[in-house]
């Protein structure tokens, strides 16, 4: 039996592992796991060298924009190369200021807008599957942070918080094929489920085939999901086909928010309305 | 002992490089799987208890920073190292083509893996056109990859190695 034991050890630690896994699947599929002391451990691991790395992934993202390129610069001369590179360091510099205070003032001005108890965090890390829509954010449980509070930015909604750390939270983006955001269309009130879709897109679903929608409507939050507040901006509908039958019909919707061009949100509670978010 | 500290060092490196830098890439919302790879890795170079260990803490860590559902990744992850260290037991494996194949053939494995438990657990809508139309992109970038983080993963393995034998 040991002989056994020790001649499949790797295949049966293999084994194992599967189990555990579909024990984990299920009970985290029925909302069981309420406390997960390896999840947080790996955030407490991974938080501050994705910090960096995403500081890092956000200078080449701006160094990628700027409009002054390496090329341009070699058939200058050494003194104006230098004199440039430092002045083209001392614009950007101080354009991201500008852009980041900016984006600061607004934030704090939606602040005061939204129900009170809203934390303002900074996204660190980015999706790690191509499967999942998610982000995760510089602020958990020692802020305040709850699972299902609403993340929004002044543009609009980003999406939901779905677990916490001390130092972190997971946030399941709206374009995600899990999320799902009860919506109004501003124009008509006709109601629907903003969803996710597993390749990128955005899609309302359960919209009546007799509501009259045109493109360019826009899409706010009913409140009535208990997760965001009432009336900020989800998107615009980007395309309606009417289905030869069906009680429905099909929304293509583009969201208001696109989080990978995010740096800062808002995470608050969905017990209040809240004013129109800015278009 | 250093090799289990080298390989959760690298591992580390490879989810916040998954969650940060890799995004860069133009490749729509498809994102090189450099974990899959190194599970890849350990079925083939390292194949041991804690081998199977880590390819489930490798799966279930992407679970933690990226997946609504615990436990998806990690079955998927697992079950690649258990198809790799099956396979590698009756394959000669060791040369760079067949570890592309290798790789390519497990992403495809990890694919199905996570199709299938998407459709069984959390019924999302588009799933199986999702799956046709990423599944062998994603497959075919973790292909390319696998050479040279094979290579660098040796090399790596080879430098603890001499340096443990240089202490003793």
């Amino acid at each position: 039996m040991l002989a056994f034991l020790r001649r499949n050890q790797i295949l049966l630690s293999s084994c194992f592992c599967l189990i555990l896994s579909l024990y984990l699947l299920a009970a985290s599929a029925r909302g069981q796991l309420k406390y997960d002391p390896v999840g947080s451990a790996v955030l407490w691991l991974v938080r501050p060298l994705q910090s960096g790395a995403q500081a890092v992934s956000n200078w080449i993202k701006e160094m990628s924009q700027s409009p002054v390129t390496l090329a341009n610069l070699r058939s200058e001369n050494d003194k104006l190369r230098k004199q440039m590179l430092h002045l083209e360091a001392e614009r950007n510099r101080l354009l991201e200021g500008e852009a980041a205070n900016k984006r600061l003032q607004e934030l704090l001005d939606f602040r005061s807008q939204v129900p009170s108890g809203s934390v303002t965090a900074a996204i660190i890390a980015n999706t790690a599957s191509t499967w999942f829509q998610s982000c995760l954010l510089n602020k958990g449980s020692a802020d305040n942070v709850r699972k299902g509070m609403a993340v929004v930015s002044p543009q609009g909604i980003v999406g939901q918080v779905v677990s916490v750390t001390p130092q972190s939270a997971k946030v399941l983006l709206i374009t995600d094929a899990n999320s799902g955001v009860d919506v109004l269309v501003q124009r008509t009130r006709s109601r629907g489920i903003v969803s996710g879709a597993l390749d990128g897109t955005v899609v309302m679903k359960y919209v009546k085939r007799s509501d009259e929608l045109q493109e360019g409507d826009r899409l706010i939050t009913s409140g009535l999901d208990g997760v965001f507040p009432k009336g900020l901006l989800v998107g615009t509908i980007g395309k309606v086909r009417r289905q030869q039958a069906g009680l429905f019909q099909s929304i293509e919707v583009v969201p208001a928010v696109h989080a990978g061009q995010l740096e800062e949100v808002l995470i608050v509670g969905g017990d209040a309305p809240a004013p129109a978010a800015k278009g | 002992m250093k090799l289990t500290l080298l390989f959760s060092a690298i591992g580390i490196i490879s989810i916040v490089l998954q969650m940060s830098l890799l995004h860069l890439l133009p490749l729509g919302p498809v994102v090189p799987d450099l974990i899959l790879v190194l599970c890849v890795y350990l079925g083939l170079h390292h194949p041991s208890v804690g081998a199977a260990l880590g390819s489930f803490v490798l799966g279930y860590s992407i679970d933690v920073v990226s997946s609504p559902l615990l436990g998806i990744n990690a079955f998927a992850m697992s079950l690649v190292f258990l198809a790799v260290y099956l396979s590698a037991r009756s394959i000669w494996v060791h040369s760079p083509l067949v570890s592309v194949v290798i790789v390519l053939a497990a992403s495809l494995v990890k694919s199905a893996a996570l199709v299938l438990i998407s459709a069984l657990f959390v019924s999302m809508d588009g799933v199986w056109e999702t799956a046709i139309k990423y599944v062998l992109l994603e497959a075919l970038l973790a292909a390319a990859l696998a050479p040279i983080v094979f290579m660098l993963l040796q090399r790596s393995r080879n430098l603890v190695q001499q340096l443990s034998n240089a202490h003793e």
